[in-house]
């Protein structure tokens, strides 16, 4: 046998036995003896790159949103369990309606709360954060400074104090879009709630809060994602579900029955 | 159910496959930005043809031969005109054996090559070398499989394989020889700053 030969064979056997033949070649042969050393080398730190690499969430939302756009999928995906920024308020988010409808109801839940809402009682002004029609999403540090995706208060974001009965006119003025005057009501709502008094000893009330956290910092997060990636449709979705769930959320703990208002 | 556009079913598929068809897109492309976008590319072709699996060859080797044409399709777009596929893809009647340094120095690897010495010569490769390098070498498929996802026979495959750590010996040797280089290199400056 000769070099050429032994080649023929490891290309055709592979590393594993060899002949009789083959060995007595390589025996006598230190360029064979060299050339199968490096081959097992080469292959046994190949052996040590991982086989398996877990992928970017990103990258199964985008395809998600691909699949949805293109019609493959035909009913809501529940968010896979690596999607960390999802994953924690999973259970709370999942779909319930369109956009549209969501909104609507955020819209009647809103309205409901701005005339239930007693007017006689004398409060101190809160300052709330009116936004700019360029600036969408709540960026009160006040709402959002627990989230650490929270955005710092920018120009755009013009700062008044007014009493929640001047809101709608204000939101009026200013025609924002849907989900802008649906994050600046609730941020009101949510400001007024420490007014109200609720009973801080309460296991409820303190599950309540705890969830109202969690809401504030997945809108956060969600707004923060949609100002990088605004054509993504499913967190426009998230969103306007985490605004309906927060205004949910903020009726509940007012007609709850602990205010002492 | 993924047939039927159930969606479950798909993330079901994405989460069992994902990770062995990224690290495979990344180890031939190399860097991760492109290798996700290659793997949606793999999973959005996957989605739209997949009322079409019969069932004939296992799924996996379906979504890997899948994968494999969506990068190299990506690679032979972007490679140069001396780095031909057809030319890594079909074994060569007149070199199929390897090629060996004759009369160069013998120079042993063991001890020399390392994880990331490896992967740089591997980005290096011809994508069709580089292909069933990974798959077999780092991914552990068998010929047959190999030959399945590829779409060529075992032998195709074997040989490209030896061709491929034939031509990895060589890059790396030459990995050797430059970091020899630089040493005497430095050594030499060293010396000549010290007289």
């Amino acid at each position: 046998m000769q070099c050429k030969d032994l080649a023929h064979v490891l290309e055709s056997e592979g590393l594993g036995t060899l002949s009789a033949e083959a060995r007595e070649h390589l025996a006598s042969c230190l360029d064979c003896q060299g050339l199968l050393a490096d081959f097992h080398s080469i292959v046994a730190v190949a052996r040590t790159i991982p086989a398996e690499v877990e992928p970017p969430a990103r990258v199964w939302i985008s395809l998600r949103a691909r699949l949805e756009a293109e019609g493959l999928i035909k009913e809501p995906v529940e968010v896979m369990e690596s999607a960390s920024w999802w994953e924690s308020v999973r259970a709370v988010f999942r779909p319930r309606s369109l956009a549209g409808a969501t909104a609507g109801l955020l819209l009647v839940a809103t309205t409901v709360y701005m005339t239930r809402r007693p007017s006689s009682v004398p409060q101190a002004p809160q300052p709330v954060a009116v936004q700019a029609p360029s600036a969408p999403g709540p960026q009160t540090p006040a709402n959002f400074g627990a989230s650490p995706w929270a955005p710092p208060a920018t120009a755009a974001v013009a700062t008044r104090t007014h009493t929640p009965a001047a809101l709608p006119s204000k939101v009026k003025e200013l025609a924002p879009s849907p989900s802008e005057m649906a994050s600046s009501t609730l941020s009101q709502a949510e400001m007024d709630l420490p007014d109200m008094q609720l009973a801080g000893n309460s296991r409820v009330d303190a599950s309540l809060r705890e969830n109202l956290k969690t809401l504030n910092e997945f809108i956060a997060e969600c707004e923060q994602h949609l100002k990088q990636n605004p054509q993504d449709q499913l967190a426009r979705e998230y969103l306007y579900t985490a605004y309906q769930q927060k205004a949910d959320l903020l009726a509940a703990m007012m007609e709850s029955g602990r205010s002492e208002h | 159910m993924a047939q039927a556009g159930n969606a479950a079913a798909f993330e079901y598929l994405y989460q069992l496959h994902s990770r062995r068809v990224y690290a495979l897109c990344l180890r031939m492309v190399g860097n991760p930005a492109d290798a996700e976008d290659l793997m949606q590319e793999a999973f959005l072709q996957l989605y739209r043809k997949i009322g079409t699996f019969r069932g004939e060859s296992a799924f996996s080797t379906w979504l890997h031969r899948m994968t494999v044409n969506v990068v190299l399709m990506r690679l032979r777009k972007k490679s140069l005109p001396t780095d031909s596929l057809e030319e890594t893809l079909e074994p060569d009647a007149e070199n199929s054996g390897p090629k060996r340094d004759v009369g160069a120095p013998d120079l042993r690897l063991s001890g020399a090559v390392d994880r990331v010495n490896l992967e740089r010569s591997i980005e290096k490769l011809p994508p069709g070398y580089r292909t069933v390098f990974v798959l077999h070498d780092v991914q552990g498929y068998e010929h047959n499989e190999i030959a399945g996802i590829m779409g060529c026979s075992v032998g195709n495959s074997k040989s490209q394989l030896h061709k491929a750590r034939t031509r990895l010996r060589e890059l790396l040797q030459e990995e050797v020889r430059e970091q020899a280089r630089e040493e005497r290199k430095a050594a030499k400056t060293q010396t000549g700053s010290l007289d």
